[in-house]
């Protein structure tokens, strides 16, 4: 005779307000096996779990059945709970009668009962076959990676290189720095980016503690927390790192224009390059799609210009696998194309510009060296209009989701264009202004006030070209009448969204991400900066659209949970993975390829078949590396393979409970 | 006799006669006119009794599995089904490519043994093609070692679902009705699952009594639970050589459920052919960084 406690928590009103968590208990008194049942306003609470154990200790309850929230969020909280009165923390299930419950059914609380009932009955019939589970332990590789060298990445690893460990910052392009290094000032303190930023790329990069590999992507993740192997492709960089000086002798020589990527298209560079002057490391690399060496194969003017003889055309992708003991993601985000809004006409008129090329036109260092100038006659605008949400906020064209930053940006460039053009007007269309954030109210209100920016509440319908100028046709919904803005430049404040290859790469890494390919937090509030794949960290805009303060927030909190980590010198793993029957297995593999975290492989064993020694290959479970995740038990034909804490009999003993009745 | 079966049996006496191979799988004449069943010798002497007619649809492939403790090697004739079915043994990992030795026969099609069954010997070319061969892809075997006769013309370029088609356009009750006035005709023999070279498991789920949600009793609802897993068994491995249905003493459509699950299997993965090689991998049998997964 099994004996199991069930407690019945209200969550406060969060389950009690649909469901009768005291007839829930009630009921579950009768069921067979039950030999305690109550209800309690917060299970997880102090006294809620003191309750658990006494009553397992004056009960001499077994085994114990929590009904309370998602096994996500308190699943590890009532396990120890038990594992502290005695119990072996495995002989415990979780009913989810909230998330799949009441907060499902908050209008019909006799129908939310009867189900709470049920699935109470399930983890009654589960925990009746759970068997007693131990841990195992595997080793900390005490190294972190980093994908994504900008603001996230780069304050991640300085957090955790001066936390005493060593850390790696892969980098796809050829210098750290990222989004930040374009931009010009900062809101809503106004101070320069760069002067902000580089120090920080310089500490990274002369840190003893961090590694920068620039100019290079994360093959294939495999491992687990702890113990990730990570393969990197180090892309043929043409120049030897070791001899190049940096002294800037081939990108001046080389011949060949391109159009720079970190300016935006609006100035060039040579196919020898560095993104910027503040470029790290301020070494080049060779742009193999436009140089005519590797295009033509002529010219070689670097090579014979180098005094340091570092140019190598034959230098080869390369690639290398390390031992990482945690992983931050910090890819960051891309901008919207805001073509996609025809009636802007951006990329057909040369006036309409988005913001981060406004940004890259009123930076000192950027293609006018600071005058801001139309790209179409280089003649000084007077009336600039900015639009907001182009791509936010807007299901139909663009993205659901607000992207954060675009209220205060556009706030900031209006305040920059009256400081550095003192005739000139700014008009800004908009659906709301959000400041939520220190110092950004104020800062709008400036914006308004002292800087007369025209804030304009409605969207623009469209923009036509009147000779040299921009009609900027749209609405004024407050007022109720269109509104027609002569204006010599145009700003469109495009939505944050996520890198073309940010579902790739998370799949790659093995995490999840949503239906707009940023990645998920382990809980929007609790974990935020967790993925559900333990030792997956995320900082930055990848994870949802974020302003540097936020990031850079973000980014420490990551570092202190990757330290946290690898501060260990083993890792507990989970008991509840997939384990074979070795005779039974047939050894076709499938269960091999369909592993998703490559923990089963083929093994050959010996048997004794008609008085002889035969070997046959069957399958094998890396229980280091197997998740539980059960993939493996359900495509074995001949039920070969199962998942402990899952077994079939215990699914099946589910099923009957919800089914005889 | 005809020249192929001549040459079979010139063959099998060469492999055995020089030791090459310790038995040779092929077909041998039946009780009945309309049958030609598998036949396995071991000695040179043996050789005569191989034959090659219009009813060869057995499919030997299966048989090596019998001779997985064989030391030696084992000969087999090969139709382009039983070729198919050969790299789909090959690819479970089931058999080993060196320890069989193939002889290629393209195939021009089988008879359907149970209608000639109704029919006199004197009428045996009225009767037709069996059903999985009519839509034949494949008649040439796809591996072989060695080749007897000619490649010939496949019937069919692409196939058949014209019979899916008519099932899936029945509504879901009309649906339900047919698969289960099929499956009351079930007795359970497992005939089916026993031909199918899919079908490799050491221990059959359908063999476990204790499993606790498989039952051997006979009724309709088992049996359809038996026929629909057992073709979820074979999804994506199915070489539609038909035997299956060929066994069946019920004359269940036993390929009309595979070919829906064939048919499905290529909407949502793109076309596959199992055992066409053994490199590429079964679409249900594999994971994919790309796998759709439109309920996420």
């Amino acid at each position: 005779m099994k004996k199991v406690g069930v407690f019945v928590c209200h969550c406060g009103s969060n389950i009690a307000h649909s469901v009768d968590c005291a007839k829930v208990a009630e009921t579950l008194k009768d069921f067979p096996n039950v030999a305690f049942s109550t209800d309690y306003k917060y299970m997880c609470s102090e006294p809620g779990q003191e309750l658990i154990k006494k009553a397992i200790k004056e009960q001499g309850l077994d085994r114990v059945v929590v009904c309370s929230c998602s096994p996500r969020m308190h699943e590890n909280t009532f396990r120890n709970c038990v594992a502290q009165a005695g119990l072996n923390p495995y002989m415990f299930e979780m009913a989810n009668i909230r998330e799949q419950c009441s907060w499902v059914h908050p209008d019909d609380m006799e129908k939310a009962t009867e189900k709470a009932i049920d699935l109470a009955k399930m983890a009654v019939s589960k925990v009746c076959y759970d068997e007693p589970l131990e841990k195992s332990y595997s080793p900390v590789t005490k190294r972190a990676l980093v994908v994504g060298g900008g603001i996230a990445g780069i304050q991640t690893a300085i957090d955790i290189a001066n936390n005493g460990f060593v850390v790696d910052i892969v980098e796809r392009t050829p210098s750290i720095g990222g989004k930040m290094s374009q931009i010009d000032k900062t809101f809503p303190t106004l101070d320069c980016s760069a002067c902000i930023l580089t120090p920080k790329m310089v500490e990274a990069s002369s840190h003893p503690n961090i590694n920068l590999i620039t100019f290079a992507e994360v093959e294939k993740v495999e491992g687990y927390v702890g113990n990730f192997d990570v393969t990197i492709r180090k892309k043929a960089r043409s120049v030897d790192m070791s001899k190049c000086t940096g002294c800037g002798t081939c990108w001046s020589k080389c011949p060949t224009k391109v159009p720079s990527e970190f300016e935006l298209g609006m100035s060039m560079r040579k196919a020898i390059y560095t993104p910027f002057p503040q470029a790290i490391p301020n070494k080049p690399v060779i742009d193999r799609e436009h140089c005519l060496k590797f295009t033509k194969g002529i010219c070689g003017v670097c090579s014979k210009v180098c005094p340091a003889g570092a140019i190598d055309y034959t230098i080869e992708d390369e690639l290398v696998t390390e031992r990482y003991g945690a992983i931050v993601m910090a890819t960051g985000y891309q901008l919207f194309d805001a073509s996609v809004y025809g009636e802007y006409g951006y990329g057909r008129y040369p006036d309409v510009i988005s913001g981060l090329q406004f940004e890259r036109l009123i930076n000192a260092s950027g293609p006018t060296m600071g005058h801001l100038l139309r790209p179409s006659d280089g003649k000084e605008p007077k009336n600039v209009v900015f639009i907001k949400c182009v791509g936010s906020r807007d299901e139909n064209k663009g993205k659901e989701y607000c992207s954060r930053t675009c209220c205060m940006y556009t706030a900031k460039q209006a305040t920059l264009v009256r400081d550095k053009i003192k005739d000139s007007k700014v008009y800004v269309f908009y659906m709301d202004v959000r400041t939520p954030g220190k110092g950004y109210e104020e800062f709008y209100n400036r914006t308004t006030e002292k800087y007369e920016a025209n804030y304009i509440r409605g969207r623009v319908s469209k923009i036509t070209q009147e000779g040299d100028k921009l009609l900027v046709h749209g609405e004024d919904t407050l007022l109720g009448r269109p509104v027609k803005v002569e204006a010599d430049m145009v700003v469109l404040a495009t939505a944050m969204v996520s890198n073309p290859d940010a579902a790739h790469l998370a799949q790659l890494v093995g995490f999840s991400y949503d239906k707009d390919g940023f990645y998920t937090e382990s809980h929007p509030k609790l974990a935020p900066v967790e993925t559900h794949t333990a030792g997956v960290f995320l900082a930055g805009a990848c994870q949802g659209p974020k302003d540097i303060p936020d990031t850079v927030a973000q980014a420490g909190a990551a570092a202190v949970k990757v330290t946290a980590l690898l501060s260990k010198d083993k890792l507990e793993t989970e008991p509840s993975v997939s384990v074979v029957d070795q005779k039974n297995c047939a050894g076709c593999g499938h269960c091999v390829n369909i592993c998703p975290y490559r923990a089963i492989s083929l093994e050959t064993i010996q048997e004794r078949v008609n008085g002889k020694t035969i070997e046959r290959k069957v399958a094998h479970v890396n229980s280091s590396l197997c998740r539980g995740c059960g993939a493996c038990t359900v495509t074995c034909r001949s039920s070969s393979i199962s998942l402990k804490h899952f077994t079939n009999k215990q699914i099946l003993a589910e099923v009957d409970a919800l089914c005889l009745q | 006799m005809n020249p192929i079966a001549q040459e079979m049996q010139n063959i099998a006496k060469e492999l055995l006669t020089s030791g090459e191979v310790t038995a040779v799988i092929g077909w041998e004449k039946g009780t009945f006119w309309y049958q030609s069943t598998p036949v396995m010798i071991t000695s040179a002497e043996e050789a005569d009794k191989l034959i090659w007619d219009e009813f060869c649809q057995p499919n030997l492939s299966k048989y090596l599995l019998d001779y997985r403790l064989n030391e030696g090697k084992v000969a087999i004739f090969v139709k382009g089904c039983d070729a198919r079915a050969f790299n789909r043994l090959l690819q479970d990992n089931q058999i080993e490519r060196q320890k069989a030795y193939l002889i290629g026969i393209p195939c021009p099609g089988m008879k359907d043994h149970k209608q000639a069954a109704l029919v006199e010997e004197s009428a045996k070319d009225s009767v037709p093609l069996a059903k999985v061969c009519q839509s034949c892809r494949y008649p040439n075997p796809v591996v072989y070692d060695r080749l007897i006769g000619s490649e010939v013309t496949p019937r069919a370029t692409e196939p058949d679902f014209s019979d899916v088609m008519a099932l899936e356009a029945m509504t879901p009750d009309e649906r339900y009705a047919f698969w289960q006035e099929q499956h009351t005709k079930c007795i359970r023999c497992y005939a089916c699952r026993n031909a199918c070279p899919a079908c490799n498991c050491r221990n059959c789920i359908f063999s476990d009594s204790k499993s606790g949600w498989i039952s051997k009793d006979v009724n309709t609802s088992e049996n359809q639970f038996y026929a629909i897993t057992r073709a979820t068994h074979v999804a994506g491995r199915c070489v539609e050589c038909g035997q299956c249905e060929m066994v069946c003493p019920s004359n269940i459509p036993i390929m009309l459920m595979n070919k829906k699950y064939i048919k499905d299997i290529n909407d949502l993965f793109g076309k596959y052919d199992a055992g066409i090689d053994i490199d590429t991998p079964t679409p249900l049998g594999h994971y994919k960084l790309d796998d759709p997964e439109e309920f996420m």
